[in-house]
């Protein structure tokens, strides 16, 4: 782990301006195995200092690589000097930042960093299990990934700690080709936050997932096109995540509101069905810890959760310490940067729907003619609320009944209009954490949420 | 140390693993920029930082390592990872660095003027402010980056850069009321601060087309007719086309439709696109590839034929195919004989779509999203703005029923593409 070579600065630090010391460290493994040859094989090693100085509502940043005591103090006097450059030509005369809680976090445990021999080594076991198994697919995938964030934090006036959060994940991707001679793909991330040797000791334990990955690609080469127009769908939890994230947690990010953000003007306003909660959770959901979890943003904020639609009405935004001050909030932990050389953004930590009180198969048996959406590819939304989903396995529903697999499609909506027309919501969550949210710079984040009941507009070919 | 001291520290801590073939690149950044955010400025961001990209092959096994410390002990230990995710791994004799020259490149202005940046940038957001009122400036990054770094493999090659380059982007949408549009940004990077950063790329363009779509119709049923992508469009659309016909996975794992048409019309031939890092019109483009040899632009579709697959070193080892000239995504389309406004003129029902968003398209190319800052064609004239309007084709088709490109261009320092028209999109409304 990092040693600590920051706490002696502080004495470094400008007098009476809100400042953040960061040490960092970006850790992160990637092989790929792509139709059994490894492409890519590579470690990433990313470490250095950043400060940053709050100075008359505007900020300075600096960092530098080098993690040595001059370099330390170096960045303190070049973040400081920013700081006050910005003051003296675009200060804001907004005053200092309100008081957060002073302490101290305890520092996580370290963890072996495996030898990359380990990542190959599992990924070319699962490949050899699918290419014997199943020799009539088109092509296979395996990308074997691993990053780590460790931050030691020092700030003027919040929280110190020392913080280390691994997550690990092999991703599978099966092309097969469909009855028209097309190639049809699935993927499916598995792993979570945590190490590489936690999740994957036993590379027979993922087969069960594999095989289930395979009856799908065979069932959509099968598959139809979905019938384009408004539908009724049932979104399983991946999708209800991804729609609590793009279409509606960036729409609640206060800088995103104080940039024209569409929820400015829906605070305390009914935005969805009265079925429909939704929170980004900081560390714990559910009764149990969240997939990614965050206890100390990096402004020295202890994490707490941010309550954003409680019963269909939108309750609040996603704070750093200036927009809660700017809104009259409480800063609830959102403030976080990807590398030491980033400054803190309000990021999205782990945002769910809450769970309902159906059951997933009577919200199926209720579907005369819609869908049932399982996968998504990928995901945008815009700061109106209209959303974009690339679907990549989803199955008809016919008379309450699932039928055939569907093609690549792609749904779409308005997020504050959509939500309304939920009717029925499931009591089972399911979470994703694979992924990157990209906001100027990239964050792990988790997503989740139950089946949910509802209208989207899905296209057809 | 500097970056040519730790890379011949590097070369010969490589050297000393017994690797057959072996190179280092190290740089050394320093980057200021500043933000705004909401319209206000927020942020002066200084960073200094450094990169150390070790690559080595032994009995055929590949590694590679990347670090950013400028130190003995953690090139030493990034060698030893180096070397053992090397021993980790396959052998695969497709792996190979290639022999190279010795070049040095100055490109751009590695001094950065930061009075004259802070002024520009100042000047940027003022003019927004008064000449686009209805636009509100989400945020805004200017910056000025400068890079200096070396190149070195064990075939000979040697390449040394300084560089340095100015960038500014900006993200808004069109306000009135309780009205506004959908989000919609500009980029452009540039060597010099002669001209206003408003005055280049497709940054006017994009910020009075936001003012103009605060108020959109959704488009009623479903038709088939023409998309007229701008330039800003393109390159996503192009990009996704090439990604999955001519990139190294698809043809690494033979799912590309255009797998065996090397050299086969598979476009309409009026369609010329090229890899052109060393275009005129391109900014600090690539000037070598990792593998060792000096990057050249190419044409990747001559005249409609596949003439080039964009292929690394490995995949064309691997395939017995020809790797690509440079590995860059600096994209360059042939501009076409019509202004604008006669492309228009012809098209009876479309949309001019300025930014897509969609899922990512399907292997076969079939691909479908939502056509966000757009406007109806009607009778040859732009019309309403729309939302909630989607479009649907096939990527391989839509270039093959190309109505026309452009003769303007909008050059923005990262490429240099037309606008261009294409028949046969299905366009959906509710």
């Amino acid at each position: 782990m990092l040693t600590d070579i920051i706490s002696k600065h502080k004495d470094a630090f400008a007098p009476g301006a809100a400042t953040e010391l960061r040490a960092q460290r970006n850790l992160s493994r990637r092989v790929v195995l792509r139709a059994g040859s490894i492409t890519q094989n590579q470690r990433t090693d990313t470490k250095g200092i950043g400060a940053r100085v709050y100075r008359d509502g505007v900020y300075g940043f600096a960092s530098a690589a080098d993690m040595s005591d001059d370099a330390v103090r170096a960045v303190l006097r070049s973040a400081t000097d920013n700081a006050a450059f910005l003051a003296r030509h675009a200060g804001r005369g907004t005053g200092e930042l309100p008081a957060i809680a002073q302490g101290s976090r305890p520092a996580d445990p370290d963890f072996a960093d495996l030898p990359q021999k380990a990542y190959i080594d599992c990924l070319q076991a699962l490949d050899s299990y699918i290419q014997q198994k199943y020799p009539n697919l088109d092509s296979r995938t395996l990308v074997s990934s691993a990053d780590s964030m460790e931050k030691l934090l020092l700030t003027s006036d919040g929280y110190t700690s020392h913080t280390l959060a691994p997550r690990s994940y092999i991703y599978v991707m099966l092309t097969a080709k469909g009855k028209d001679g097309s190639p049809v793909e699935v993927f499916e991330p598995l792993g979570g936050s945590g190490t590489f040797d936690a999740h994957f000791a036993d590379p027979a334990a993922l087969y069960p997932a594999v095989d289930r990955l395979y009856e799908m690609v065979m069932q959509k080469a099968e598959g139809i096109y979905a019938e384009a127009g408004l539908k009724t769908v049932i979104m399983a939890g991946e999708l209800a995540g991804m729609l609590a994230h793009e279409a509606v947690g960036h729409t609640v990010e206060a800088d995103l509101v104080l940039g024209g953000s569409v929820a400015g003007l829906y605070l305390n306003k009914q935005v969805a069905s009265p079925l429909v909660s939704m929170t980004d959770f900081a560390h714990t959901a559910f009764g149990h810890t969240a997939p990614l979890p965050v206890y100390v943003d990096d402004e020295g904020v202890v994490a707490e959760d941010a309550l954003l639609i409680e019963n269909g009405i939108l309750t609040g935004y996603m704070h750093n310490r200036q927009s809660a001050q700017h809104f009259h909030a409480k800063p609830q932990g959102n403030a976080r940067a990807w590398l030491f050389s980033d400054e803190p953004l309000i990021r999205m930590r782990n945002t769910a729907v809450h769970p309902g009180q159906h059951k997933l198969d009577d919200m199926i048996a209720s579907v005369d003619d819609g869908y049932y959406l399982l996968h998504t590819g990928n995901g945008q939304a815009d700061t109106t609320g209209e959303f974009m989903f690339g679907i990549t396995m989803g199955y008809e529903i016919k008379n309450g009944k699932l039928g055939r697999a569907i093609r690549d499609t792609t749904i779409s909506g308005v997020a504050f209009e959509m939500l309304k027309s939920v009717d029925m919501v499931s009591d089972t969550v399911s979470w994703a954490s694979s992924g990157f949210c990209g906001k100027k710079q990239p964050m792990p984040v988790g997503l989740g949420g139950p089946e949910l009941k509802c209208r989207v507009t899905i296209g057809g070919r | 140390m500097n970056a040519h001291d730790i890379a011949q520290y590097a070369m010969q801590k490589l050297q000393e693993t017994g690797a057959q073939q072996y190179a280092c690149e190290a740089h050394t950044s320093a980057k200021r920029e500043f933000n705004v955010d909401g319209g206000k400025f927020s942020l002066l961001r200084t960073t200094i930082d450094n990169r150390l990209d070790l690559t080595l092959i032994k009995d055929n096994r590949r590694g590679k390592t990347l670090i950013n410390a400028f130190t003995h002990e953690a090139v030493d230990e990034a060698v030893r990872d180096c070397l053992a995710s090397a021993e980790g791994s396959a052998p695969d004799p497709a792996w190979e660095l290639v022999s190279g020259t010795q070049r040095n490149f100055t490109l751009g202005a590695p001094d950065g003027n930061m009075d004259h940046l802070f002024a520009r940038t100042q000047e940027m957001l003022q003019s927004i402010q008064q000449e686009y009122p209805k636009v509100m400036v989400e945020q805004m990054i200017v910056a000025h980056q400068r890079a200096e770094g070396i190149y070195l493999n064990s075939l000979g090659a040697r390449y040394e850069s300084l560089e340095g380059l100015y960038e500014a982007q900006v993200m808004f949408s069109g306000h009135e009321g309780e009205k506004s549009s959908s989000f919609n940004f500009a980029a452009v990077v540039t060597d010099n601060l002669l001209k206003p950063f408003l005055d280049q790329g497709s940054m006017r363009q994009n910020l009075a087309d936001a003012e103009k779509q605060i108020n959109t119709i959704a488009s009623e049923g479903k038709f088939v007719g023409t998309v007229v992508f701008t330039p800003d469009c393109a390159g996503d659309v192009l990009g996704e086309l090439l990604g999955n016909f001519v990139g190294d996975g698809v043809i690494l794992d033979g799912t590309s439709p255009w797998k065996d048409k090397l050299g086969e019309q598979v476009a309409d031939p009026r369609i010329t696109l090229s890899a052109a890092p060393r275009h005129p019109g391109i900014v600090c483009g690539e000037r070598y590839v990792s593998d060792g040899y000096l990057s050249e632009d190419y044409d990747i579709i001559r005249e409609g034929k596949l003439n080039q697959f964009m292929l690394s070193g490995y995949v064309a080892n691997k395939t017995g195919k020809k790797r690509a000239p440079n590995s860059s995504d600096s994209l360059v389309m042939q501009p076409g004989d019509q202004t604008l406004k006669e492309l228009l003129s012809g098209i009876e029902r479309g949309l001019l779509v300025s930014r897509f968003s969609g899922g990512s398209p399907a292997s076969n190319g079939d691909f479908s999203g939502i056509a966000k800052n757009s406007f109806l064609i009607e009778h040859g004239q732009i019309t309403s703005a729309v939302s909630e309007t989607m479009i649907s084709g096939n990527l391989a088709e839509m270039v093959n029923h190309l109505r026309g490109i452009s003769r303007e261009t909008v050059r923005n320092g990262y490429s240099l593409l037309p606008w261009f028209a294409v028949d046969g999109i299905t366009i959906s409304g509710k």
